[in-house]
């Protein structure tokens, strides 16, 4: 057995001049719900496009258990599940006929895949409305539906290019955890998304990436916590003009205008200097709004590009 | 062959994603016989004959009458009319006499070069009847010989010609939808990693294609049979002729799909095709009966070749060559799954590169 389920080593890939995919590295252990996180653009889906083999790398390595997609597709394709963007069904089939379509095209042997049909829809809770046209599925159905269709040749491997996209709160967490469940099962899963809450709680390690590089490759709350740092959030009347100055001798370490009248400092401990702190905006300014948090993956991501990830 | 069975199977659930294509394109050609065997093709031609007011004209009406076609049909159907010298809509006939000597005088409205020769034709024929006997040994004798056994009915032969076109038009259409429809859904990612072999999956779709394509072709030749009470001998071998043009129009439709990856474009390309190729393919007349241009064109399309293998299935007669005809359809038909293939490998199976 491969020791580790997916092995990415300066894998590049450019579109013209583009380099959406720009020496990236990685590798994914078995069992591991591994993220892509990045913005739009990142070249997230292009990373997923050069695991599953259907773009070429312009240089760089890429195994998947063991293989190159490049040179083995049916090879990797035969063990990884792939999850698109787009939900891609036939909308005018049934969850059934649609999963009978896969299977022709997918598993490598057809005996008792009724038997898994039935469970997999069951396990998405979708098997009271099997024989309805997909058409008439919300979105969140009909995610679970693709995430269903993915799994049903047993897949070791499932590459999940954002996974909640366009699902309400509910889907969304239902999806989480039948993620989770398929990865106590041994699946292992690669999950890209832009959504932070998403790779904060699914995520087991994640890669941050931005304009095709890689920004930061860890645990998320490793990511956190290498931040080292709270963030404080404060509005005043009127703005504060040259921030850097005015808060000096506070151990500020960071200080980023959000807008004109909002500040965001990234402090070591914002417990001990919260007083000091108000007193001395106190007594020039007018203090609107004072928020103290800890650092989550947008503050990670605004640390190491200086920019928001949803910008 | 299981999974060859339901690949096919899955392709043939596929109709619902395209219902109404396949509708227009299975019953298209049935409508459009019925519809022009209903309003634009009689048995018989009507011609109009001014009412007899002299013994001369009563007896070249008579004559007219006998006219025939080969086997015996009212061809020529007289109607008498009232005519006023006023303006003519189609064609009137009249029978005067002009210093002593008898003559039949066609009035025609808008020209219509071919009606006009006809009826030329079956005056002359009325005439020669009517005559032949007074001019003894200069006497000019017309023989009829018949080449078939049985008269070219034209509603017969016009559905002959349309079994093809049927058969394409199906599968043309059907196929350019479905593939194009794949890149729509974007359900083409789960045909581009799929790792069943793509010979595979493209032989469930062509066979699902070919199937439409003789469904078609059945329902249109049960109106044929139901309008004229002419059925194919060997009805077999009608499928048979009818298979490798099935296979070549499914090819068209998904090679099509695979290029342009857009239904309206895939389906207007495969509508053109099956239309033009039907017309160019002796679709209203024997090749032979045309010039020497539009026969080498004409043999160029897979229309022409199954229409003279057809030919003999109706009228019980050879046209062409058989065995030419048989090996250009096979040919035709390998090229074109050559072409499926390697459409398919482009479009589907290769990683996109730079």
């Amino acid at each position: 057995m491969e020791a580790s389920a997916i092995q990415v080593q300066a894998a590049t890939r450019r579109f013209g001049s583009l380099v959406a995919v720009d020496h990236l590295s990685f590798e994914v252990q078995r069992g591991e719900i591994f993220g892509l996180l990045g913005p739009n653009g990142a070249g997230k889906t292009t990373m997923l496009h050069l695991l599953t083999g259907l773009l070429r790398r312009d240089g760089g390595e890429v195994r998947v258990l063991g293989h190159d997609p490049q040179r083995k597709a049916k090879e990797v394709r035969q063990r990884t599940g792939y999850v698109p963007q787009e939900t891609n069904v036939y909308l005018d089939l049934s969850a059934v006929d649609n999963l009978w379509h896969h299977a022709a095209l997918y598993c490598r042997d057809l005996a008792g895949i009724e038997g898994r049909i039935e469970s997999l829809l069951e396990l998405m809770n979708l098997w009271e409305r099997r024989k309805d046209a997909v058409r008439t599925f919300s979105g969140g159905m009909k995610r679970r539906l693709v995430l269903a269709r993915a799994l049903l040749h047993d897949p070791e491997i499932i590459l999940f290019d954002e996974p909640t996209l366009g699902v309400d709160v509910q889907a969304r967490h239902a999806i989480w955890a039948h993620i989770q469940a398929k990865r106590g099962q041994g699946k292992t899963f690669v999950v890209s998304t832009n959504d932070m809450a998403e790779a904060d709680v699914l995520c087991d390690r994640l890669i941050i990436i931005d304009q095709g590089r890689t920004i930061a490759l860890d645990t998320p709350e490793q990511l956190k916590a290498n931040l080292g740092r709270d963030i404080v959030t404060l509005r005043t009347t009127p703005p504060i003009a040259e921030p850097e100055t005015y808060f000096a001798g506070l151990g500020v370490q960071t200080v980023t205008r959000l807008d004109p009248d909002q500040l965001r400092l990234e402090v070591r401990d914002a417990e001990s200097i919260v007083g000091e702190l108000v007193a001395r905006i106190g007594a020039s300014h007018r203090l609107e709004s004072v928020r103290i948090a800890r650092p989550t993956l947008d503050d990670v991501f605004l640390h190491h590009t200086g920019r928001a990830l949803r910008e | 062959m299981t999974r060859f069975l339901l690949l096919l199977y899955n392709e043939v659930k596929l109709f619902r994603t395209t219902a109404l294509i396949h509708l227009v394109a299975i019953l298209q050609p049935a409508v459009l016989y019925l519809l022009m065997t209903t309003i634009l093709v009689h048995p018989t031609f009507d011609l109009n004959v001014n009412r007899p007011g002299s013994d001369l004209e009563a007896s070249l009406l008579a004559a007219l009458e006998q006219v025939g076609s080969p086997i015996g049909l009212p061809y020529v159907n007289p109607i008498l009319v009232d005519w006023d010298g006023g303006p003519v809509v189609r064609q009137v006939i009249t029978v005067e006499e002009r210093e002593g000597v008898p003559t039949a005088v066609q009035y025609y409205g808008p020209i219509d070069s071919n009606l006009v020769k006809n009826f030329r034709n079956r005056l002359t024929a009325a005439a020669l009847r009517l005559w032949d006997a007074e001019l003894g040994n200069r006497a000019v004798n017309v023989e009829e010989h018949a080449w078939l056994p049985r008269d070219v009915s034209y509603n017969v032969y016009f559905g002959l010609a349309l079994l093809p076109m049927a058969a394409f038009l199906a599968a043309a259409l059907t196929g350019a939808a479905l593939t194009a429809q794949e890149f729509e859904f974007r359900t083409m990612v789960e045909y581009r990693l799929a790792p069943a072999a793509p010979g595979l999956i493209l032989g469930a779709r062509l066979t699902r294609l070919v199937l439409s394509a003789l469904v078609a072709a059945g329902i249109l030749l049960v109106a044929v049979g139901l309008v004229t009470h002419a059925w194919p001998r060997e009805l077999w071998l009608v499928a048979l002729i009818l298979l490798p043009l099935a296979v070549i129009a499914g090819c068209l439709g998904i090679v099509a799909g695979l290029v342009f990856r857009k239904s309206i474009p895939a389906f207007l390309v495969a509508l053109v095709a099956t239309f033009a190729g039907w017309i160019l393919g002796s679709a209203f007349g024997l090749a032979a009966s045309f010039g020497t241009g539009y026969q080498r064109i004409s043999r160029l399309t897979p229309f022409t070749h199954a229409v003279e293998l057809l030919f003999p299935r109706y009228f019980g007669a050879t046209v062409g060559s058989p065995v030419v005809s048989a090996a250009t359809l096979v040919l035709m038909a390998g090229g074109m799954i050559a072409l499926a293939a390697l459409a398919y490998r482009l479009r589907v199976v290769r990683q996109e590169g730079v």
